[in-house]
C-alpha cells in the first residue's frame, strides 16, 4: 500500500540539485541575519497539567495546517511532474533529494528568516514551526501522488480522452480517485512523520537565542530542561491521547471511506470499518450537507463545461505548456543561483573541518546500519507472527499503527536517563535512540509482506513438511523481502534524521554529545555556525542520496527480479 | 455531438482512412512499423469488422480513426473533412471495459454525459434510457467490481450509446467475456443497431473471432500482420438474423478460413507475400510447450488435423494457432498443405521418443535453423566458449530489422533451453554451450 520511489543512478543533475538546494538555504539565512536582533516576546511555558489540553490543541492545529499545505503542495507538484515531461526530469530527482535532506537542516534558516519577517510578534515562529512539520510530511505524499498519476491504466485514461473529459473532469473523476488509496495511506504516514521533530520545532535554540511556541512539544522540552518527570509523563500521555483521537476521528473514517476507490477486483482485502464514519453516515445533518454540496458542485462543473467548450482544447494546452516552462526556468534559475552561493559560503569551511565531517559521516553511517540491522532482527520474527495470523493482525495492526505514529524523540529523555544510570555511553546509546524511532517502519512493512504471502504457497510448504529454518529461508524471507527493502529504506532515512537529535542531547540543562554527523549538525545550529551547518547538512544529504542510489537500489532490483510475487 | 445531416440516403462515407501508415517508437528508440498503407472507409448503415490475428495493428486502426492516436503518414477524413483531434461522431467500447471502479453504473454513464455538456434533467433521462436498453435496469447503483464481465461490458456499451454516436467503435468487445454471454451480447447489439432509427448509423468492430464477424458484419476487412495491412475485403450480404447451422454462413466461414490460411501460411509454390529482407526467418513467439502440444494433438488424431479445427479444439485464437503451426513447420515437425496440418517423420519420431531423446531431436532440429546455427558457430569460435547477450541481439537486429528483438531473443532462449543447446546466465548476461 505504501509506494516507495525506486531510486535511480546518481547523475549530474542530482549533484546540481543538492548543491542548488543547499546553497539556497544559505542565501535565505544570509539575507535574514541582517534582520535579527529585533524585539521578540518570549513565551513562558506553564507546566501545570491544566495548561496541557490547550497546548495539545495548539500543536494539533499546527499539524493540520501543515498537512493542508502538504496536500496542496502534493497535488500541484505531483500533477506538474506527471504532466510535463520536461519538468519531470528536474522535479522528480529534486523531490528525491528534498526527502533526503535532514528536515532539521531547514530549521535554522527558516526560523531566522521568518522571525525576521515578523519582528514584533510570533507569526514568523509559528510559520517556521508549520513549515518544519510540512517538510516532514510532504515528500512521500508527493511521490505517492506522482506514481499514482503515472500508473493510471492506459485504457481508463483513453476512455477519458475518448469521452472528452475536460482537464478538471479528468482530475476529479479519474486522476484523484485513482490516487486516493495511496494518498490516504501516505497521509497517515506523513502525519506521524510530521510529529517527529515537534519538540524541536516548538522550542528551538540558535546561538544564544531561544525560540519558543506554546505547544505540547515545547511543554516537553521545558519539562526535560527542568527535570520535571511528572510533567514529562503528562506530556507523553497527552501525545498518545492526541494520536489515538486523530486515528479514530480522522484516519480510520478516511480509510474506511477511501475503500470505494480501491482499484483491484474482488473483495479479498479485509474491509476497514470505522464507528465514527458509520455514525456520520447515519447523521441526517451530514446527509443534508452532502446533498447541498453535490448540487453546488454539479452546477459549477456545468458552467465550466460551457466555458471550456468555447475555447479550443489545443490553445489551452499551449498556454499550459508555456506557463509550465516559464515556472521551470525560474526553478532551475533559483537552483543555479543557490549552487553559486553555496560555493561562496563553503569557502569558509576549512579542509580540516571537511575531514572531520567525513569521519563523522562514517560513524553515523555505521550507527544507522547497526540500528537498521537490530530493528530487522526483532521485527522480522514478530512481524511474520503478526502478519501470518489473521487474528493477531486484526488486533495488533491498529496498535502498531498508533505506536509508530508516536514521535520517538519525546521518549528520548526517559531513555537517556536510563542509559545514564546504567553507564552506557551516548555513542552506543544513540543507536538505541535511532532504533526507537525507526524500527516501526520495518515492522509495518514485514506485517504487510507476511499478509501478502499467497496462501497456496503456505499450503504447499505445509503439505511438503517444510518446517523451521528451512521454511523461513525458502518461503517467508523471500516472500517479505520486497517489503523488507521498503522498510529498510524508510527506516534508514529515519535513522539519519534521528541522528541529529540522538547524537546531541540536551538533558537537564546539560549537553550530552558523541561524535557523529548528526551531532555536528546540531552543534553547528546551536552555535549558529552557518557555513559549518550548511556543510554538514550537505554531507548528510549526499551520503543519503549516494547510499539510496547504490545499495538500496541494488536491493530494489533484486526484489523486483527475484522475489516479486506478482510476476 | 454533430447532427447527422443525412439520415438515410445513398451510402455516404462517414469516416475514412487513406493511405494510413503508423510507426511505434519502442523504449529503446527502435521504430516498428505497425500499419502500412491502410485504406478503409466506413459507410452509413453498415457493420464493418476488422479481422486479424493479434499484433496486426487492428486496434491501432480503430484508435487512429477515433482520433486517439495520430497516424505517422496518410490522412483520416470525417465526413470528407480532415480529422483534427478526436473524432466527434465516435464512441468506443473498450476490450477491458475501462469503467471507473469508484463510480456506480449510473455514474459511469452520466459522467460522459456531463463531459458532453448536457443539462442535468436530460442526463438523468438519457442514463435511465440506455441502462434500460442494455438490460441493466436493476443494477443502476452497483459498482463495477460487483458485476460479471458480461455485465461490465453492458455498462461499457450503455456508456458508448449514451453519447449518441454516429459510429460505434467496438474494440474486441467480447474477448474478455465468457462465450455464452458473448453470444447473447452480440445478438442484442445487432438488435440495438438495426432498431435504431438514427444513431448509431454504423458500427466498426475489431475482432479475431471468425464466427463473430460472420455473425455481425456486413463487410469483413481481413488484415495481415508485420506490418499490419489490408489483405482483402469480403462482403457479407447474408440476411439477419444469421443462423450458424445454415450452409450459407458455414460457406462464408470456410471462405474466410481459406483466405486467412493463404495469407498467413502460403504453400511453398505460391510466392511469399513478404520475404524477410536478409535471409533469416523470424521465429514465432510461441513456447515449446505449445509446439509439443500440437504434435501430441496430431499424433492422437492419426497425424493430421485442420488448422481451424485445431484452433477450435484447443480454444485458441486462430492467429495463435497459426503461429504454433508455423513454428512446428520451421522445425520440420509438420507439413501444411493448404489448411491441413500433417505430422512429418521427424515430428512422429519426436512424439514417440522419451525425454532424453526428445531433447536430442529438438537440438538437432534447432541447429537446422539459421539463427541458432549462427549463434552456435559464434560461440564455438570464442576461446572461452561464451558470448554476450548483446551479440545475439545484434545478430537478430541485423537479420530481421522488422522484428522486436527482445521478443525474438526470449523465444530463442526458451527454445534453446528446451534442447539444452545454450545455457544463459542472467547475472552475467552471457550465453554458453552446456557440457552434456
Amino acid at each position: 500500500m505504501i509506494r516507495w520511489h525506486v531510486p535511480r543512478k546518481v547523475g549530474w543533475i542530482d549533484l546540481l540539485l543538492v548543491a542548488g538546494l543547499a546553497g539556497l538555504l544559505f542565501v535565505v539565512v544570509d539575507f535574514a541575519r541582517e534582520w535579527t536582533g529585533v524585539y521578540r516576546p518570549t513565551i513562558e511555558i506553564d507546566l501545570s497539567p491544566s495548561a496541557l489540553p490547550l497546548y495539545t490543541l495548539f500543536s494539533l492545529t499546527r499539524g493540520f495546517i501543515a498537512y493542508g499545505i502538504s496536500l496542496a503542495f502534493t497535488l500541484a507538484y505531483g500533477y506538474w511532474a506527471a504532466k510535463d515531461h520536461a519538468a519531470e526530469r528536474v522535479l522528480v530527482p529534486l523531490l528525491d533529494i528534498l526527502q533526503s535532506i535532514p528536515v532539521l537542516g531547514f530549521m535554522p534558516a527558516l526560523v531566522v528568516t521568518l522571525v525576521a519577517a515578523f519582528p514584533s510578534n510570533n507569526v514568523g515562529l509559528e510559520l517556521a514551526a508549520i513549515v518544519m512539520i510540512f517538510t516532514g510530511q510532504a515528500w512521500n505524499m508527493t511521490f505517492s501522488f506522482y506514481h499514482s498519476l503515472r500508473s493510471i491504466p492506459a485504457d481508463v485514461s483513453e476512455a477519458a480522452t475518448a469521452f472528452r473529459f475536460s482537464g478538471w473532469q479528468r482530475f476529479k473523476w479519474v486522476e484523484l480517485p485513482f490516487s486516493t488509496t495511496g494518498l490516504v495511506w501516505n497521509s497517515m504516514m506523513s502525519m506521524a512523520g510530521g510529529w517527529f521533530f515537534l519538540m524541536i520545532s516548538e522550542s528551538f535554540r540558535l546561538g544564544d537565542k531561544d525560540f519558543r511556541l506554546p505547544g505540547i512539544g515545547a511543554y516537553m522540552s521545558v519539562a526535560v530542561d527542568r527535570g520535571n518527570v511528572l510533567a514529562m509523563i503528562e506530556a507523553l500521555v497527552a501525545m498518545v491521547a492526541m494520536i489515538v483521537v486523530i486515528d479514530q476521528i480522522v484516519w480510520r473514517p478516511v480509510v474506511a471511506w477511501a475503500q470505494k476507490f480501491r482499484v483491484e477486483e474482488g473483495g479479498s482485502a479485509t474491509e476497514v470499518s470505522s464507528w465514527f464514519l458509520s455514525w456520520l453516515r447515519r447523521s441526517r445533518i451530514i446527509a443534508g450537507v452532502e446533498r447541498v454540496m453535490h448540487r453546488l458542485t454539479s452546477r459549477t462543473t456545468q458552467r465550466k463545461v460551457r466555458a471550456s467548450r468555447e475555447n479550443a482544447a489545443f490553445a489551452t494546452h499551449r498556454t499550459a505548456t508555456i506557463l509550465s516552462r516559464l515556472v521551470l526556468v525560474v526553478v532551475v534559475g533559483l537552483l543555479a543561483f543557490g549552487a553559486w552561493s553555496l560555493v561562496r559560503v563553503l569557502r569558509d569551511v576549512s579542509v580540516g573541518e571537511w575531514g572531520g565531517l567525513a569521519g563523522s559521516a562514517g560513524l553515523t553511517l555505521s550507527r544507522v546500519l547497526v540500528s537498521t540491522a537490530l530493528g530487522t532482527l526483532w521485527t522480522l520474527p514478530l512481524g511474520l507472527a503478526i502478519g501470518l495470523s489473521p487474528r493477531l493482525s486484526r488486533i495488533l495492526q491498529p496498535v502498531v499503527q498508533v505506536v509508530a505514529s508516536f514521535p520517538a524523540p519525546m521518549l528520548f529523555p526517559l531513555i537517556i536517563a536510563a542509559l545514564a544510570i546504567s553507564h552506557v555511553p551516548l555513542g552506543v546509546g544513540s543507536v538505541v535512540l535511532m532504533l526507537l524511532g525507526t524500527q516501526w517502519y520495518i515492522l509495518f512493512n514485514v506485517i504487510a509482506g507476511a499478509m501478502a504471502i499467497p496462501s497456496d504457497l503456505r499450503e504447499a510448504a505445509s503439505a511438503y513438511r517444510i518446517r523451521g529454518w528451512h521454511r523461513f529461508w525458502s518461503l517467508y524471507f523471500p516472500g517479505v523481502f520486497p517489503f523488507l527493502v521498503t522498510g529498510w529504506v524508510t527506516a534508514a532515512g529515519g535513522a539519519w534524521n534521528a541522528s541529529i537529535v540522538a547524537e546531541y542531547v540536551t538533558f537537564h540543562g546539560r549537553v550530552l554529545r558523541t561524535d557523529g554527523l548528526g551531532a555536528r549538525i546540531s552543534s553547528a545550529a546551536a552555535q549558529a555556525r552557518i557555513p559549518l551547518l550548511v556543510a554538514s547538512v550537505l554531507v548528510m544529504s549526499a551520503v543519503v542520496v549516494i547510499f539510496n542510489r547504490t545499495v538500496w537500489r541494488r536491493c530494489y532490483e533484486l526484489a523486483e527480479s527475484r522475489f516479486s510475487l506478482s510476476r | 455531438m454533430v447532427e447527422p445531416s443525412v439520415a438515410t440516403c445513398a451510402p455516404t462515407i462517414l469516416c475514412e482512412a487513406r493511405g494510413v501508415s503508423h510507426d511505434f517508437t519502442m523504449p529503446n528508440k527502435q521504430t516498428l512499423r505497425v500499419l502500412e498503407n491502410v485504406d478503409l472507409a466506413i459507410r452509413a448503415n453498415e457493420v464493418v469488422a476488422l479481422l486479424g490475428p493479434s499484433g496486426c495493428g487492428k486496434s491501432t486502426i480503430l484508435r487512429i480513426l477515433a482520433g486517439l492516436v495520430h497516424q505517422t503518414q496518410g490522412e483520416v477524413l470525417y465526413h470528407g473533412q480532415p480529422l483534427v483531434g478526436l473524432n466527434p461522431g465516435v464512441a468506443i467500447v473498450f476490450q477491458s471495459f475501462a469503467l471507473f471502479p469508484w463510480m456506480t453504473v449510473a455514474e459511469n454513464v452520466s459522467a460522459v454525459l456531463v463531459a458532453a455538456g448536457l443539462p442535468t434533467p436530460a442526463i438523468e433521462e438519457r442514463v435511465a434510457k440506455v441502462i434500460r436498453l442494455v438490460g441493466l435496469g436493476g443494477f443502476k447503483d452497483a459498482h463495477p467490481r460487483q458485476l460479471s464481465g458480461g455485465m461490465k461490458q453492458r455498462v461499457g456499451i450503455a456508456r458508448a450509446l449514451a453519447v449518441d454516436p454516429e459510429v460505434l467503435f467496438l474494440d474486441e468487445p467480447f474477448s474478455q467475456v465468457d462465450a455464452l454471454t458473448a453470444e447473447s451480447l452480440r445478438a442484442e447489439l445487432i438488435d440495438i443497431w438495426s432498431a435504431a432509427h438514427r444513431n448509431p448509423l454504423s458500427v466498426l468492430m475489431v475482432s479475431h473471432n471468425i464466427e463473430e464477424v460472420v455473425f455481425m458484419a456486413d463487410r469483413i476487412v481481413i488484415l495481415g500482420a508485420n506490418p499490419g495491412r489490408v489483405l482483402t475485403c469480403v462482403d457479407n450480404p447474408l440476411p439477419r438474423p444469421r443462423d450458424f447451422r445454415s450452409t450459407k454462413v458455414q460457406q462464408l466461414v470456410e471462405h474466410l478460413h481459406d483466405i486467412i490460411t493463404h495469407a498467413h501460411m502460403p504453400d511453398v509454390a505460391t510466392p511469399p507475400l513478404a520475404t524477410p529482407p536478409i535471409g533469416i526467418e523470424p521465429i514465432p513467439a510461441v513456447s515449446s510447450g505449445e509446439i509439443v502440444g500440437l504434435l501430441e494433438y496430431l499424433d492422437a488424431r492419426a497425424g493430421r488435423g485442420e488448422l481451424f479445427g485445431i484452433a477450435g479444439d484447443t480454444n485458441k485464437e486462430f492467429g495463435r494457432t497459426i503461429a504454433v503451426v508455423k513454428a512446428a513447420e520451421m522445425l520440420d515437425f509438420v507439413d501444411t498443405p493448404g489448411r491441413l496440418v500433417i505430422l512429418e517423420a521427424d515430428g512422429r519420431r519426436f512424439v514417440k521418443a522419451g525425454p532424453a531423446e526428445r531433447k536430442t531431436i529438438w537440438r538437432e532440429q534447432l541447429l537446422k535453423l539459421r539463427l541458432f546455427r549462427t549463434v552456435f558457430d559464434m560461440i564455438q569460435r570464442q576461446p572461452d566458449h561464451e558470448i554476450e547477450k548483446d551479440l545475439v541481439l545484434e545478430t537478430i537486429v541485423m537479420n530481421m530489422p522488422q522484428e522486436n528483438y527482445n521478443k525474438i531473443f526470449d523465444t530463442f532462449l526458451r527454445w534453446s533451453r528446451v534442447g539444452g543447446l545454450f545455457a544463459y546466465d542472467e547475472d552475467t548476461q552471457r550465453l554458453s554451450i552446456p557440457s552434456p
